[in-house]
């Protein structure tokens, strides 16, 4: 038998500030026209659903909350102003919260922001000539790194829940 | 010296469980000209009002004071109970003791005593100045004007003809019929829409009781509640209606093509038409925006006047101004539907095989424009599978919150018409999001569409795609399966819910009778009072007031022609003598109150005071209010609301303050 | 007229052609791009991470704009636009979110400022200059070329958050290509979503989703299908042949950006524009319109 965890259901909806949850009545609008469910299986009704019942713990560990495309299509069409979206990304910063299964990509990025400033360092391209370009062979202004005060502030604000 | 008899109410445990009412009529005893000060569980009873009664003999009481409930709710009884007893019904004043103070102060039952004893210190000191006053009686017209021809409108005018009163029903459109009208079957007992509403559209037609002004609007009303004066402008036909005898001649030699409206632009009409295959009148008309020659100005074309052996065609005749006067008016100005294009996902105005649920209904209707044969708009053949989508524009915050009422049934209605009507063994579809099937026979018919292999998808698609050879299709998921379900349809038809008439602007206007958030009319009482506006006189009746079915419509039309009658039926009304007074020697002409009135009640008069022809307001009784927006703003103070006047208000004030608790500013 | 400009990660790291093709061609319309004292990430992928750290980063690029003095910023990317605008709205409506995205500012000794208009390269060309300006300024119109457009997700979603167009039925872009001389066409998948989102976690549905549109695209025998966001072109024209061999299709349609096109039909060098940095076959597409 499955108990919901109410405290776990509050703690998602505070998180959310005002965006429509709990207005949901599975009208399946999202779901029918979800970028992500044939083939990432990703049911948007369902995921608010659980979160609406109350069971929220199973969510941050598993797999699904990160195979949203983020199209935007189902926050567009909700009839009833529910935002599967926003449930999404505040269960994926449950998921880091409890330091849950992360994909490597997102700490990747993450870790390379706060050294560098961005996601990925400029690179090479190779164009279909097979010739070797930079920016700086493309007469490009160089890049401006961000100031010292960056880092920490940027750590600062991660920590904030 | 006022004689005054206090009655503290316990209403039950809804007073008495917060305040000491024992102890508020103790207080009273202790008040100026208190007489006798009683508390007794429920006043408005009869043995309350017996008490009442006995003690204006006994005490030779002249004032009364009664702390209980909103006087909303008894106020007119305790009147009565004092009148009997020979007292002016005026002399009795109610301290409201429950809404004011043992709801709202519930959790404070010791600082609400007090409370409640102020109010009834206020309420004693008030009752020595009030005055008597007596009802005014007004004669009403025993008319009733009826705006709009649907069948709301038919059945109100019949009732309210039926039972003596005359009636002027008025149509916009020129033919009475409306919505119904364009119905191809009526559900749940599938019943020919035509065959059930055209013997009541003749009826109407015939009755000597009914004047049917159609092709015509109301544009203006003045007066008040059974003396209303109304301009109708009867927008001209360029017919004589005594001539034409509804040939068609004319329709046949007409060059112009325009949409027709009444098959919902699925074919075309000519500039002279007669509005729909059961008009009533059957009478043509040329639509001056089409018509060659009234559009130019010009003496072109002319052919039907040509062609009419009647010589009915008048291309000079003018619109026509009728003024009438009635007692009471029933709104029955009907809903529209809501425009799918809205909704842009779905494809509608895009895609020609994606249709409106009155767009199926007409091709559905032997008399539409494809003689009763279900088509996909197309390529003109019988589709081989059909949805239907629910709750297009309906309970969406994008468009209108509310369940449109019958777009379960109308689907119902449809996709089994559409399984009988085609002999293939076609795939029929319905995405819905919760079926509503509540009214008698409904769930019933809902069976029957299951048991006519109509398959019922749980959940409606997000949008819908058309391939380059112009076929449809769309994914939708199925929330009782899981399953994403892909279907290919040849017709898919869109539930599209009722939405508030674009007139309601101007009518509500008209009439001053206010609209719901949603749109719609609004009644007067959404439990108690659903037939009537707030405004006295202008009474509701069908989908104009909040969408509903054919059912529902015929009630409240019948309903709201009784409360017109229950209204008029006497010949006249009372006036509530609590109105605006002007005293015309304090009157200065500035003319401030007329320019401040809300209800339009104020008008001004010549008078001759000292040999010289001045302005002096007056107040029209039956139309005031008695909101006192006047009183406050007249700058001589000749304004007094009876019973509301400066004195009788201040010395409340004064008697709330005389005990004031120096704690202030908490 | 002076504009702000944040370029984001992914055009500063591989996009060359994107920001190669704007500063060329927005000059000749009159728009000079200021570029921001620093450059860093809009937080588009923070947000799965903490959305407050990524309502900070938006905030912080705002504030780096209040500081070159100017009101209009454009942020040509899609992702970095709807980041931006979010965090525009939240900071706007959530009063406590506001206080401590404005005490981390203040710590750094900057200022946010409310009043700026955040553009982005389709309504900066077709509401602030105007399709009659690009229209006059056209020396070599397309010769009427068919186009499939891609105007992505996050610039035209969530309408309640006011983006650049029509959410269902957007036209700006097609009017911008339209203005060109060239025509752009409607089809089935035209709103369909370019996967980019899903290369941190499921790259290979990324790479599904891609080459399902341009499958589509290239039945539908087209010149060749113009985007406006750097992901989008990521997509579709760096990761083409990988998108092809993930659906199993062999994979061949021009995919450039709208300010390509626009230059070349301004008459500017096509290295300037940074065609050959194209990796689907933009070369069939300039020879389409020059030819």
């Amino acid at each position: 038998m499955a108990k919901p965890n109410l405290e776990s259901r509050k703690k998602i909806l505070a998180k959310l500030k005002g965006k429509g949850l709990v207005n949901c009545f599975q009208c399946m609008k999202c779901t029918s026209g979800c970028t992500a469910l044939k083939l990432l299986e990703l049911k948007p009704n369902e995921i608010v659903k659980l979160v609406n019942l109350g069971f929220v713990d199973e969510l941050p560990n598993s797999d699904i909350i990160w195979t949203c495309a983020t199209c935007l299509k189902c926050v567009e069409r909700c009839p009833q102003k529910a935002s599967p979206y926003h449930i999404i990304m505040a269960l994926r910063n449950l998921a880091v919260e409890k330091e849950a299964k992360v994909p490597e990509g997102f700490l990747k990025a993450v870790s390379q922001i706060l050294e560098t400033g961005l996601a990925e360092p400029p690179q090479k391209i190779v164009t279909r000539k097979m010739e070797t370009v930079d920016r700086e062979c493309l007469n490009l202004p160089k890049i401006r790194l961000p100031k010292e005060s960056f880092q920490a502030a940027l750590m600062k604000a991660m920590e904030e829940k | 010296m006022a004689k005054i008899g206090v009655y503290v109410c316990h209403c039950g445990l809804n007073i008495a469980s917060v305040v000491d009412v024992e102890k508020v009529a103790e207080y009273a005893k202790t008040l100026p000209n208190v007489a006798t000060a009683k508390h007794y569980t429920y006043m408005c009873s009869e043995l309350g009002q017996k008490l009442i009664q006995k003690d204006i003999k006994t005490h030779k009481l002249d004032r009364i004071v009664i702390a209980t409930c909103s006087p909303r709710m008894h106020e007119e009884t305790f009147r009565k109970a004092v009148a009997e007893a020979g007292l002016n019904p005026y002399l009795a004043e109610i301290v409201n003791l429950r809404e004011h103070v043992s709801w709202p102060h519930a959790h404070e039952p010791e600082k609400a005593t007090e409370k409640a004893k102020a109010l009834v210190r206020m309420g004693v000191a008030r009752a020595q100045l009030l005055e008597p006053l007596e009802k005014h009686k007004v004669t009403v017209e025993k008319r009733v004007l009826v705006i709009g021809g649907g069948i709301a409108g038919i059945q109100a005018s019949l009732d309210l003809a039926n039972a003596g009163f005359k009636v002027y029903l008025v149509e916009k459109s020129p033919s009475i019929g409306g919505r119904m009208a364009q119905l191809d079957k009526t559900f749940p007992t599938l019943d020919c829409s035509a065959c059930i509403l055209t013997p009541k559209m003749v009826d109407v037609a015939k009755h000597e009781n009914i004047t049917l002004l159609t092709n015509a609007e109301v544009t203006g009303v003045n007066g008040f509640v059974g003396n209303y004066e109304v301009s109708i402008l009867k927008k001209p036909r360029y017919i004589d209606e005594k001539k034409c005898v509804g040939c068609e001649l004319c329709i046949k030699v007409c060059p112009v093509k325009v949409p027709d409206k009444f098959n919902e632009n699925l074919i075309e009409r000519r500039a002279v038409y007669i509005y729909s295959s059961h008009a009533v009148p059957k009478i043509a008309v040329i639509s001056p925006e089409h018509c060659l020659r009234l559009k130019l100005d010009k003496d072109v074309c002319g052919k039907c006047q040509a062609a009419c052996e009647a010589k009915a065609v008048d291309f000079k005749q003018k619109p026509e101004v009728v003024n009438v006067k009635v007692g009471g008016i029933i709104v029955a100005v009907g809903s529209e539907v809501f425009d799918a294009t809205r909704m842009a996902e779905l494809g509608y105005g895009r895609f020609k095989n994606v249709i409106s649920n009155m767009e199926f209904e007409r091709i559905s209707d032997a008399s539409g424009p494809t003689g009763g044969k279900i088509h996909s708009p197309k390529d003109g053949k019988t589709p081989k599978t059909i949805v239907f989508i629910q709750c297009v524009g309906s309970r969406d915050k994008r468009f209108h919150e509310y369940c449109c009422r019958v777009g379960c049934m109308v689907t119902l209605k449809q996709a089994i018409l559409a399984r009988e009507k085609i002999h293939e063994n076609i795939r029929i579809y319905v995405c819905y999001i919760d079926l509503r099937a509540f009214g008698k026979g409904y769930d019933e018919f809902y069976t029957r569409a299951r048991e006519m292999d109509i398959d019922f998808v749980a959940g409606v698609p997000s949008e819908i795609h058309e391939k380059a050879d112009g076929s449809l299709y769309f994914d939708v998921y199925d929330k009782s399966t899981n399953k994403l379900v892909q279907i290919n349809p040849d017709l898919v038809v869109l539930g599209t819910g009722l939405v508030p008439n674009r007139d309601l602007e101007k009518i509500s206007a008209l009439l001053h009778a206010s609209r719901s958030s949603d749109g719609f009319l609004l009644e007067a009482h959404p439990k108690l009072r659903p037939l009537e506006s707030a405004v006295a006189g202008v009474f509701l009746a069908g989908a104009c007031q909040g969408p509903k079915d054919i059912p529902d419509t015929v009630a409240q039309a019948s309903g709201a022609a009784a409360k017109a009658i229950d209204l008029l039926s006497t010949g006249e009304i009372e006036i509530e003598p609590l109105k605006a007074v002007i005293d015309k020697d304090l009157c200065s002409g500035c003319r401030i109150c007329e320019s401040i009135c809300p209800f339009v009640a104020i008008e001004m008069k010549t008078e001759k005071v000292k040999g010289e022809e001045k302005l002096r307001a007056e107040v029209i009784e039956a139309v005031c209010q008695g909101c006192g927006a006047c009183s406050s703003a007249c700058p001589t103070s000749a304004i007094k609301i009876q019973q509301y006047g400066n004195r009788q208000i201040l010395t409340q004030v004064d008697a709330g303050l005389a005990e004031a608790c120096t704690e202030g500013g908490k | 007229m002076k504009v702000a400009v944040f370029w984001g990660c992914c055009i500063q790291a591989n996009q060359y052609a994107y920001e190669m093709s704007l500063r060329e061609t927005l000059p000749k319309f009159d728009i000079d791009l200021v570029d921001l004292r620093e450059t860093f990430c809009c937080g588009d992928p923070v947000k799965s991470m903490n959305e407050f750290a990524a309502t900070f980063l938006a905030a912080r690029i705002l504030a780096l704009t209040h500081l070159t003095g100017l009101n209009n910023l454009l942020v040509p990317c899609n992702r970095c636009h709807f980041t931006i605008s979010e965090a525009q709205d939240t900071i706007k409506k959530n009063p406590k979110i506001a206080k401590k995205v404005l005490g981390l500012l203040k710590e750094e000794g900057l200022e946010y400022n409310p009043n700026i208009k955040v553009w982005h390269t389709i309504d900066l060309l077709h509401d602030l200059v105007g399709l009659e300006k690009i229209k006059n300024a056209i020396k070599n119109p397309l010769k009427r070329v068919k186009i499939a457009s891609h105007v992505g997700c996050q610039i035209i979603r969530y309408s309640d958050l006011g983006r650049v167009d029509n959410a269902e039925n957007p036209k700006k872009f097609d009017e911008l290509i339209a203005a060109l001389g060239a025509e752009s066409v409607e089809y089935p998948e035209k709103l369909d979503c370019c996967g980019a989102a899903l290369n941190r976690s499921h790259p290979d549905s990324a790479l599904s989703l891609a080459g399902s549109k341009l499958k589509a695209v290239q039945n539908l025998n087209v010149g060749g299908m113009v985007v406006s966001c750097p992901d989008c072109q990521l997509m579709f024209d760096a990761k083409q042949k990988e998108a092809g061999t993930t659906v199993g299709a062999k994979l061949s349609v021009p995919v450039v950006y709208y300010t390509q096109l626009l230059g070349l039909a301004l008459g500017i060098d096509q290295k300037k524009l940074g065609l050959h940095l194209n990796q689907s076959p933009a070369e069939e597409l300039v020879a389409r319109i020059h030819g």
